[in-house]
């Protein structure tokens, strides 16, 4: 399959808070009651449409468990997008946003999207975060936000493709800087990396994609102190 | 300097300083010269002594050569010296230390150790493995020497990176577990060994080729970050730089990378395939047809790529994961490349051999890619299809023994729930659809099953077995097969044929071993009779056969005979266990005590145990290929394994157990069906209650949205109700005032302040009129007395009947006014009437509004208040009438004060007239006068000419005298 753009989401937040299921609903759009721990990451993708662009999205599931910190912690650089993730029935995923927020914008480029998702909100009766503390949270921080439930599948596709959207506005915007020849660089983002000839299927125009992004570049001529 | 060559030269000649010594000197100076330089001269000459003195410098210096990688960052020399040291401590491998100045050449990381080694090389080798691992453990005690070692890889320096690189490398060969477990937590660790891949020198990126084929063996996590960081794209593209297979050993490099990125990852697997790197692939098989350069290299890169493609499609796979990898492998062509090379000429045995099996795994289990595979042909003349010459190959005792196996195996895989498939091959030996002109793969198996070759009779009897698993519709069919063994004599079924050689087989002179064939031909009687019923009655009905078996399993063989044995016993079992009955002399219970008399049934289990006991059968059940290291250990099938597995339990229970428990397990399973019925029949009834209940529950969905809705009407309702009673509270409150001023003003009352405003504009109205009235009575009596001295005036006057008329006329407008004042009684009454009413209709909504709470009330409330807004509205429709007739009074008025001013222009009329009268009164008077002194001085004359005249004229004449005398009187004023 062909495809104009992809993207490299990562899904973060406290373990059990329905990360897995909501890769699966997306992916697969089905949901799993029972879910194993994921162990370190797992990867899921699929195809959407934005603006007639087909746009490949590749999205590593990442395991909540303070264990698996520093292990999840690899795939910040190079992710385009990220889906925070908390559980409205549960207060103190709410409460760690702050950390693994932190956490991210450290490891991760100023430029990738943040989603806040609120999952689990077909749980109405066992609601402990309200919506509009989300949304004060996201306003507060930068970040987009919905609540989702990956049980119903409500706002599961908008959660994955707004995020898309709002990334292709910032290529659109020039803020990810499009270059051929950086492939070489050492802190070379290749979130967008050039689509695949195949043989079946007629070839989009071929963007020989790498992206940069523009500090990064400013990031690698300065000395390493 | 002088030192250093003090050292050299004390090597040369004179009282030699011990190696120790001389290393605990640059030691020193290592740790306390001041000058950098100084340093450097220390650690140049530790490097250079570091192989001869490899213990003594490990021992002692490496502390400081740690020191000196912390604190002299900013020198690229001493780092890379430094660097350098700690590699020829830590690396065992003396080749590579060798080749460490040349550039481009990589060694082969496994093949360099042992080649030409002799037995004192092994000791010193084994010696320099326990030195490396030993400074290895030493050198990671502390983590952060990883993390700093990590951190120096960021330097650009060539001195510093490549022996950085390769001092990790031999850190992660000797403890690769701790080693990984420190650069996955140190940060960006793995991200930043993947930059090492991007670097423009071309060894700097192969030795990191090298180091992250280290860094990702058996550890998942890292391989996940590895992928993540496109690692697929960027090893593709070099691998596609460097000429695919043709390229060179960083090809392989790369394989082996890639290789160990997938294994056993089903997320990079995955991950892999989403990249649509499948395809990718495809372009590396296009060997096409120059069979000119089949290099040593060019087969181990090929190898490795068909090793790649096996690893996305293996059978140990989850089933849904490799059914999407071979779905794109055929769309994208690759299937199809891979039947290319198969049926191509001049290709290396291995790498056929590699060939078949991958394309078995691609089309295992997969309909549409075994439909491909079933439609490929072989570019013969004429074109023969490629399952017929891959089964030429195997029954072939020419071909390697591998290249035979891997064709089973892809026949296997062809046949790999398959049913279509598995029709296909039978019909080609069902005698409609023989075809004598052509070879069929029946025919070959045939051949197979019956040659002189024990490898292919067993190989044939699996690949048959194989086209009947789990397909009844084919065992049946199958037995409808004839052979002709020889002219002359009746032609035999391939049932008995089969029982033939088992029983006979000492006749035949084969090559290979004798229980290779039997247990061949016994493991396809297996597969054919188990399950099928009908094909039991067919082995049974030959009398030789069950004298047979029991012969084989009662008689005491030696070791190689077991396994034969326990096939045996695994045959008769079977017998047993799907046993219809059909033959008198066979059945159950006879066989059962068959086993009894002549075998024994414990003997009989521990002879079927045999199989299972077997040391290759554990092997054969682990993976579906069918891998032996030699021929004669080819003995067992991977189907077959799970076939027993599956019988061998049920087998055992069915010949232990009596006729008479036999008996009893049938009353049992008679009321088990029984119960089963019954839970049928209750199943059933929960099914239709669970629909009653689905029903219900929709029903009750539906109601609570409508009592819902409902709730919002009377909730709606209520407010409504609220309102109307606001309304009614002030309405009272209007009332109370009404009252009070109708106590004080006598005035009337009403339900609404509009008609309290209309009540008043009417009683301002009736005051009006009322002054009016007064007024117009006052004018009426001024004009009555008016009238009246003018009556008096003109009593006498001709005029009189004019004022009698004009007060007749008075007199009607008088009784108009009468009878309008009471029509205003009237008016009056009637609005204390309204009054009393609207009284009472609010006291009436006082005593509603008290007890309402509950809805039942609020209805009567609503009701009550339906009632009294009905008659609020008839009260204003009546107050609406009464300011109708109000407005008729007025108008009423208006026509009598209209008539008033009439009757005022009358009066007007009547006084001119009056007047008139009265001008013509004096007229007539001053006539009458006049007359009167014409009459008198006629008189007079009469008188003076002696007429007689009356007296009485005379009185009448005094009369009118005096009158006229008055009129005089006034005339002369």
């Amino acid at each position: 399959m062909a495809y104009a753009y992809l993207f490299k989401y990562i899904i973060i937040g406290d373990t059990g808070v329905g990360k897995s299921c909501l890769l699966l609903q997306f992916t697969d759009k089905r949901f799993q009651p029972v879910h194993d721990l994921t162990i370190g990451v797992e990867f899921g993708a699929r195809m959407i449409t934005i603006d007639g662009k087909q746009i490949k999205l590749q999205i590593w599931d990442t395991a909540g468990q303070e264990s698996f910190r520093s292990i999840t912690r690899s795939y910040y650089r190079g992710a385009a997008g990220a889906l925070l993730v908390y559980d409205i029935t549960r207060r103190d995923t709410f409460n760690h946003l702050t950390t693994w927020l932190e956490d991210a914008r450290q490891h991760s480029n100023s430029n990738m999207v943040i989603m806040l998702i609120g999952n689990k909100s077909d749980l109405e009766s066992r609601r402990e975060v309200k919506k509009e503390e989300g949304e004060a949270f996201a306003r507060e921080h930068g970040l987009i936000f919905m609540e989702t439930s990956a049980k119903t599948a409500s706002n599961v596709e908008e959660a994955f493709i707004n995020t898309a959207k709002e990334i292709y506005e910032k290529i659109q915007e020039g803020v990810f800087d499009i270059n051929n020849e950086v492939r070489h660089t050492s802190l070379c983002f290749s979130f967008l990396l050039k689509p695949l000839h195949s043989s079946s299927v007629p070839v989009f125009p071929l963007f020989l994609l790498s992206v940069v992004f523009q500090q990064c570049v400013w990031f690698a001529t300065l000395p390493l102190s | 300097m002088n030192f250093f060559r003090g050292v050299m030269g004390g090597q040369a000649a004179g009282p030699q300083p011990s190696g120790a010594e001389t290393i605990q000197k640059l030691c020193d100076r290592v740790a306390s010269s001041t000058l950098l330089e100084d340093r450097r001269d220390a650690v140049r000459a530790l490097k250079s002594l570091s192989k001869k003195y490899r213990m003594e410098v490990g021992t002692q210096a490496m502390e400081h050569l740690i020191n000196i990688l912390q604190t002299d960052r900013s020198d690229s020399e001493i780092l890379g010296y430094a660097l350098d040291t700690l590699y020829n401590l830590i690396c065992n491998d003396e080749e590579e230390e060798q080749d460490e100045s040349e550039d481009a050449v990589t060694p082969i990381p496994a093949s360099g150790k042992h080649k030409n080694v002799s037995m004192p090389d092994e000791a010193m080798q084994k010696q320099s493995d326990d030195l490396g691992a030993q400074f290895t453990e030493q050198f990671i005690q502390d983590p952060e020497h990883i993390t700093l070692i990590l951190s120096l890889l960021e330097e650009f320096d060539f001195h510093v990176r490549w022996p950085g690189v390769k001092l990790l490398t031999a850190l992660l060969k000797n403890q690769g577990v701790q080693v990984q477990g420190i650069i996955l937590v140190s940060p960006m660790g793995v991200s930043r060994l993947m930059d090492l891949l991007a670097d423009s020198r071309e060894v700097i990126r192969n030795d990191g080729l090298l180091l992250l084929q280290q860094l990702t063996k058996s550890n998942a996590a890292i391989q996940k970050i590895v992928a993540f960081e496109s690692a697929f794209e960027r090893l593709l593209d070099i691998i596609t730089e460097e000429g695919s297979s043709d390229g060179g050993i960083v090809v392989e490099d790369c394989l082996l990378l890639l290789l160990n990125l997938l294994k056993n990852n089903s997320s990079n697997q995955n991950f892999f395939k989403e990249g649509s790197y499948i395809q990718r692939m495809k372009p590396w098989f296009e060997v096409g047809d120059d069979n000119s350069g089949w290099s040593a290299q060019k087969v181990t890169n090929l190898h490795l790529m068909l090793q790649l493609v096996r690893v996305m499609v293996s059978p140990v796979n989850s089933p849904g994961a490799s059914a999407s990898c071979q779905k794109s492998m055929y769309q994208c062509g690759l299937l199809q490349q891979l039947c290319t090379i198969l049926m191509a000429t001049g290709v290396p045995a291995d790498i056929l051999t590699e060939t078949i099996n991958t394309v078995s795994e691609v089309i295992r289990g997969s309909q549409v890619n075994q439909d491909y595979f079933a439609s490929v042909n072989a570019p013969s003349n004429p074109p023969r299809p490629a399952i017929v010459v891959l089964l030429m190959s195997m029954v072939n005792e020419r071909q390697p023994f591998v290249l035979r196996c891997a064709v089973l195996y892809c026949f296997q895989c062809f046949l790999y729930k398959n049913q279509k498939g598995q029709g296909e091959i039978v019909a080609t030996l069902l005698p409609s659809t023989i075809d004598a002109n052509s070879i069929s793969a029946g025919q070959l198996l045939c051949g197979g099953l019956f040659s002189a070759d024990s490898l292919s009779n067993w190989c044939a009897s699996v690949a048959l077995a194989h086209a009947l698993q789990d397909n009844l519709t084919q065992k049946e069919q199958l037995l409808r097969v004839q052979l002709a063994t020889s002219l002359g004599k009746p032609p035999v079924s391939l049932l008995q044929q089969c029982t033939n050689i088992l029983s006979q087989g000492d006749k035949i002179a084969r090559r290979g071993s004798k229980v290779q064939t039997r247990v061949g031909l016994l493991m396809l009687l297996c597969t054919w009779i188990n399950n099928c019923p009908i094909a039991v009655t067919h082995f049974l009905h030959n009398q030789e056969n069950v004298p047979f078996l029991t012969a084989q399993i009662s008689e005491n063989l030696g070791e190689d005979e077991r396994l034969v044995q326990g096939l045996c016993a695994l045959l008769l079992g079977i017998c047993i266990f799907y046993n219809d009955n059909s033959l008198e002399n066979y059945t159950k219970d006879k066989l059962k005590q068959l086993i009894e008399k002549r075998i024994g049934k414990e003997n009989f289990v521990e002879k079927l145990g045999f199989i299972t006991k077997h040391e290759l059968y554990s092997r054969a059940a682990q993976k579906p290929q069918p891998v032996f290291l030699s021929p004669e250990q080819m003995l067992f099938d991977h189907e077959f394994t799970k076939l027993v597995k599956e019988l061998e339990g049920v087998i055992t229970k069915a010949v232990h157990k009596s006729s008479e428990d036999e008996k009893k397990e049938e009353d049992v399973k008679k009321t088990l069906e029984q119960h089963d019925n019954i839970v049928m029949q209750y199943k059933d009834l929960i099914r239709e209650q669970d629909t009653q209940i689905q029903e219900l529950k929709e029903q009750v969905a539906t109601m609570t949205s409508q009592s819902e809705q409902m709730q919002t009407t009377v909730t709606q309702q209520l407010s409504q109700i609220q309102q109307h009673k606001d309304q009614y509270n002030i309405i009272k409150l209007k009332l109370g005032k009404d009252s009070q001023s109708q106590a004080n003003s006598q005035a009337d009352s009403q339900v609404n302040g509009l008609q309290t405003e209309e009540l008043s504009q009417l009683r301002e109205d009736l005051e009006k009129l009322r002054q009016q009235h007064t007024l117009l009575q006052a004018q009426l009596s001024d004009k009555d007395a008016l009238i009246n001295t003018l009556r008096s005036e003109t009593a006498e006057g001709s005029a009189a009947s004019d004022n009698t008329e004009m007060l007749k006329e008075l007199d009607a407008l008088r009784s108009q006014v009468h009878s309008q004042a009471t029509e205003i009684d009237q008016m009056k009454t009637e609005r204390q009437e309204l009054l009393r009413k609207a009284e009472a209709a609010s006291s009436e909504a006082v005593s509603s509004s008290d007890g309402s709470l509950d809805a039942a009330k609020m209805a009567e409330v609503e009701s009550r208040l339906a009632a009294q807004t009905s008659e609020t509205e008839r009260l204003k429709e009546e107050s609406k009438s009464l300011s109708k007739s109000r407005v008729d009074l007025d108008q009423q008025l208006a026509a009598a004060t209209s008539t008033a001013a009439i009757l005022q222009t009358e009066k007007a009329q009547l006084q001119t007239e009056v007047q008139e009268s009265k001008k013509e009164q004096d007229d007539l008077l001053m006539l009458l006068a006049d007359q009167d002194q014409k009459i008198h001085s006629l008189k007079q004359k009469l008188k003076a000419l002696g007429e007689p005249v009356d007296d009485e004229d005379d009185l009448d004449a005094r009369d009118q005298t005096d009158d006229d005398e008055e009129d005089d009187d006034e005339d002369e004023d």
